[in-house]
């Protein structure tokens, strides 16, 4: 155990894509945590989609030793969270195991949405903040006006804030005597009853989930019985350990010490971020404050391409649910596109990534269908169903009114962008609440706006009609009433279950005709006429059609032509692949996001 | 050895310049001396073929391109070189591919008695805008005249058209028609413009400088051409084929009716049965090579292949193993003979989509109205011609 005195535990956080993941590799590099050749680029992104997306989606931890300039070396303990809001509730179990973080602000971007909303987590969890003004090296770089923008838009004060840049390693040992100077020692009482967080947890194939906890109070050691307080759950440690970032094992862990815990649990919904650890008897009477069950936010159906699948698509969903107790799903049939699951996801980029790593790790064709919010409808007998799909909605008789999720989104745009924020506001139904002019360059506005809203392609707008320049971020406020209509597509007729969305009474109209509109020019030409319909209750209101194909033919059939031909019929084939079947239409996987492209 | 009927293919892959639309395997000649390098390098790999003993009783020959008449008189030796080379049948069909800007009444007589008994032109329109659009060196007089001469020559003539040509009308289309029929050709075949990738017209089309081919007004035109051409006595045997009778290519119906056939040339395709195939690539060493084909694979029953696709690399040298090759299991034989069959007017017996397990595949393509039953024989019904690739399609993909 190390003397708590010369114990730092902090974090890095950072708006995505101004550092952080670089900034850590150097300091696990400077630190010899790991030769220089074994580096690669974003040690601690461990999953291929992170390192090639340059995200952070799981937390990781690792521990360094420092040799500080006072002489002393020091147990530095660098906790990196995930950077997209989507893992907001990650990121403050991350924090809350931290005295102190380095907040990364890209020199020439500047503070953006996710800095504020970061730098506030942190604030609120008391934590020292030790600004960094990152990538200096950069021809655009302008440190001063950040320095002015981070005192402004965060008030901290920033005449301390380190210069560094990542890639080349320049005012990286800076950083670290900062965090030494000012970060605080962790504080606990060794001889209290065991007291440890968890802030995040993975599953191994052989050991079982492996919790990464930070022991405020007391100690966790080999042998011990302890209790998870939330899930009530007692059981043994079967070994404790540090991640450098390789897990190493030690007889124990003390106060202010960050590491790992095996215990043999195979269920990860036993295991919960946020919970705490204590002793089996006599454990602390009250846990550490702040835990919550995690809530996904965004619900759609994934369906295997070929129905056959559908086996291993629950396989994958049960392992990757190991790693991602966020993941929720269950089984959904749809007339259309046969048995899949309807799956709940933290946000869009989780949804993104979870569809991308079963179809990557798990050799899966998937089809998602447009994502949906929890709706939450009220029927006249008073009852409140809460509804993942929009087939769930009952008819609407029976509906006394039906409400939707709605968030807080700040937006820190450029004062000359303004006026094009507004008017998306306007195209997605938010509710301008105010804002205010952090530096002459940056503007924070503020907006309520139903989540279904933010959903649509409101972040792509926003990206284009600020020309990249606006930043976003958001936290859910509570559900209120909306006037909503289920809109049903009908393609020859026949209702698509698939193809239904929930959307608001006034925009019914315009979204149907687009939608029909964009699934015409979607839908390839078949054997047959296609008409596509969009109803509301029986009522049509908008309708195309895709005229039926009368031409498909490669008239040369010649000696070489026939092994040409059969490459070509092989290739249609596997377009046809990506295709799926809805009655004996075959639909483009994309008609079924088609809902989320219709601009306003 | 006593070898089976041969169709024997020579692919000549020169042409004067490429036209937009063409992704076949041709190319301007660098220099002069390639052509003579050409001809002895066909004339190699003939003797070899002949060696090997499958060229004891070829019944056709066609030379294709490219275009073979821009060889000139090497053209007329490289013929009789190939004479000198394999067993030809008395009454063998000897083909000759050219276009107008190539075809003299001086090569046409050489041709004629050097034993050529057809020629296939490359007319495409007789419009001059259609003819520009699709980057053809001709004009349409000259295409006349050229065919003229070809159907009084006393060889059998046939013509080439293209319909769906981007900014072609239905009344240019039926114009090209007529004027082919009056030259007195015995043979027209049709073709639907498809705009390959990677040609220059794909480019300007992509660029938009040229409109995308409107595929129903294409259709329309292919239903046209088989009222018109019937209507003179040209009748349809194949999808895109019409003949006087009697006057049917039968280089052609080779291909449809899986007759083996050897492909002299690069890029030129050969097929042989896989017992053939393996008797050869044996005594050739062709195993010894790298390349993935199993000596005496028990699945394999006929074997399509070339030895180079490059020119360079075949003027370099025409003897080397195949470089490309696709087996096909008994089973995707039988489908892939169903396929062609069902190109031809006259259809497939019943009895071999049968033996081929096909008729399931058959009978729901005939519930979509694109075959028919007539008899004891499946055939494709005129809405089945346009839409060809569903039908060979699904046959292929049930092989």
């Amino acid at each position: 155990m190390t003397n708590p005195e010369y114990i730092r535990n902090f974090s890095i956080i950072a708006h995505i894509d101004h550092g952080k993941s670089t900034l850590a590799d150097r300091v696990l590099q400077m630190t010899h945590t790991i030769a220089d050749r074994d580096m690669m680029e974003q040690v601690l992104d461990s999953m291929d989609i992170e390192r090639e997306r340059g995200i952070t989606i799981k937390a990781q931890a690792v521990r360094v030793m420092y040799d500080a300039d006072d002489g002393h070396t020091y147990q530095l303990n660098l906790i990196d969270t995930p950077g997209h809001v989507d893992f907001t509730y990650e990121v403050s179990r991350s924090l809350a195991a931290c005295e102190g973080v380095m907040l990364v602000v890209d020199a020439a971007q500047g503070v953006e949405a996710q800095t504020v909303a970061n730098a506030l987590m942190a604030m609120n969890a008391d934590l020292e903040i030790i600004p960094i003004i990152n990538k200096i090296d950069l021809p655009a770089a302008d440190p001063e006006r950040v320095r002015h923008e981070i005192e402004e838009a965060l008030a901290v004060p920033a005449d301390e804030a380190v210069l560094t840049s990542g890639k080349s390693g320049i005012g990286v040992k800076d950083a670290l005597e900062a965090v030494v100077a000012r970060v605080p020692a962790p504080v606990g009482d060794p001889d209290a009853p065991t007291k440890a967080l968890i802030f995040d947890s993975y599953f191994d194939a052989y050991r079982g989930v492996v919790a990464l906890v930070r022991v405020i109070d007391g100690s966790i050691s080999k042998g011990m019985k302890i209790r998870m307080m939330a899930s009530k759950t007692v059981t043994d440690v079967e070994e404790v350990g540090v991640r450098r970032p390789a897990n190493v094992p030690v007889d124990q862990l003390g106060v202010g010490e960050v590491g790992y815990l095996i215990t043999g649990l195979k269920d990860p919904s036993l295991v919960k971020v946020g919970d705490t650890v204590t002793l089996a008897k006599d454990g602390a009477a009250e846990p550490l404050p702040g835990y919550r069950e995690v809530k996904p936010m965004v619900y759609t159906g994934l369906f295997p391409i070929d129905g056959d699948q559908y086996p291993d698509l629950r396989d994958a969903l049960d392992k990757l649910q190991l790693n991602d107790p966020a993941l929720l799903y269950e089984p959904e049939s749809s007339h259309a596109l046969g048995f899949g699951f309807r799956v709940g996801f933290l946000g869009l980029l989780h949804m993104e990534v979870v569809k991308e790593r079963l179809e990557r790790e798990f050799d899966l064709d998937l089809l998602a269908t447009a994502p949906s919010v929890e709706y939450h409808a009220y029927k006249t007998n008073g009852e409140m169903l809460a509804l993942h799909s929009p087939q769930d909605l009952p008819d609407p008789g029976m509906i006394e009114h039906i409400e939707e999720p709605y968030l807080k989104a700040t937006v820190l745009v450029p004062p000359e962008f303004v006026g094009a924020v507004m008017e998306l506001a306007e195209g997605h139904r938010a509710t301008f609440k105010d804002m205010q002019y952090l530096s002459a360059t940056t503007v924070d506005m503020h907006y309520e706006i139903p989540l279904s809203e933010l959903i649509m392609d409101y972040f792509d707008q926003l990206k284009s009609r600020t020309k990249g320049y606006a930043s976003l971020d958001y936290e859910y406020i509570g559900y209120k009433t909306s006037e909503l209509v289920k809109l049903d597509v009908l393609l020859a007729g026949k209702p698509v279950d698939a193809l239904s969305f929930i959307v608001h009474k006034d925009k019914a109209y315009a979204r149907g005709k687009m939608l029909t509109e964009k699934l015409r020019a979607i839908i390839p030409r078949q054997m047959f006429e296609v008409p596509i319909q969009a109803a509301i209750g029986g009522r049509i209101i908008a309708r195309e059609t895709v005229k039926a194909k009368r031409k498909d033919v490669l008239a040369k059939c010649y000696g070489g032509d026939i092994t040409r031909k059969r490459k070509l019929l092989e290739k249609q084939k596997k377009g046809k692949k990506r295709m799926k079947n809805v009655g004996n239409i075959e639909v483009p996987q994309e008609a079924f996001m088609a809902i989320l492209k219709v601009d306003d | 050895m006593t070898s089976p009927t041969t169709a024997l293919y020579v692919h000549v892959p020169f042409c004067v310049a490429k036209c937009a639309y063409c992704d076949f395997a041709s190319r301007t000649p660098r220099v002069p001396s390639e052509l003579s390098s050409y001809v002895n390098a066909a004339l190699t790999e003939t003797t070899a073929w002949s060696d090997r003993g499958v060229l004891g009783d070829v019944s056709t020959l066609y030379f294709g391109g490219g275009t073979p008449t821009l060889l000139g008189d090497g053209l007329v030796s490289l013929l009789a070189g190939i004479l000198e080379r394999c067993g030809l049948r008395a009454d063998a069909e000897i083909t000759v591919e050219t276009n107008p800007e190539t075809t003299t009444p001086e090569i046409v007589s050489a041709l004629r008695d050097a034993g050529v008994t057809r020629m296939s032109l490359g007319v495409q329109s007789f419009d001059d805008d259609v003819l520009q659009t699709l980057g053809r060196r001709h004009d349409a007089a000259t295409a006349q005249s050229v065919a003229r001469l070809l159907a009084g020559s006393g060889m059998s003539a046939a013509l080439d058209l293209i319909c769906g040509v981007p900014g072609q009308s239905m009344e240019s289309w039926d114009a090209s028609l007529r004027r082919a029929i009056d030259t007195g050709a015995g043979h027209v075949s049709v073709y639907p413009l498809s705009v390959e990738e990677g040609t220059p017209l794909c480019g300007s089309v992509d660029a938009g400088c040229v409109p995308e081919p409107d595929p129903d007004l294409a259709a329309d035109m292919m239903l046209h051409a088989a009222k018109v051409l019937s209507a003179a006595g040209m009748v349809r045997y194949e999808t895109a084929s019409h003949a006087r009778p009697g006057q049917e290519s039968r280089h052609n119906t080779a291909y449809w009716t899986g007759v083996p056939y050897i492909g002299i040339g690069p890029g030129a395709h050969s097929m042989l049965p896989a017992g053939e195939f393996d008797r050869i690539a044996r005594a050739e060493g062709w195993y010894d090579h790298p390349w993935n084909l199993v000596p005496g694979t028990s699945e394999a029953a006929r074997v399509r292949f070339s030895v180079a696709e490059k020119i360079e690399d075949y003027l370099a040298a025409s003897l080397r193993p195949p470089l490309v090759a696709v087996i096909l299991t008994a089973s995707e034989v039988a489908a892939e003979d169903v396929m062609l069959g069902l190109r031809m007017v006259e259809g497939v017996d019943v009895a071999l989509v049968d033996n081929a397990g096909l008729t399931g595949v058959l009978a729901e393509l005939q519930a979509d109205g694109l075959v028919e039953r007539a008899g004891e024989r499946w055939r494709t019904t005129e809405r089945g011609w346009l839409l060809g690739n569903e039908v060979f399609g699904r046959v292929l993909e049930a092989g």
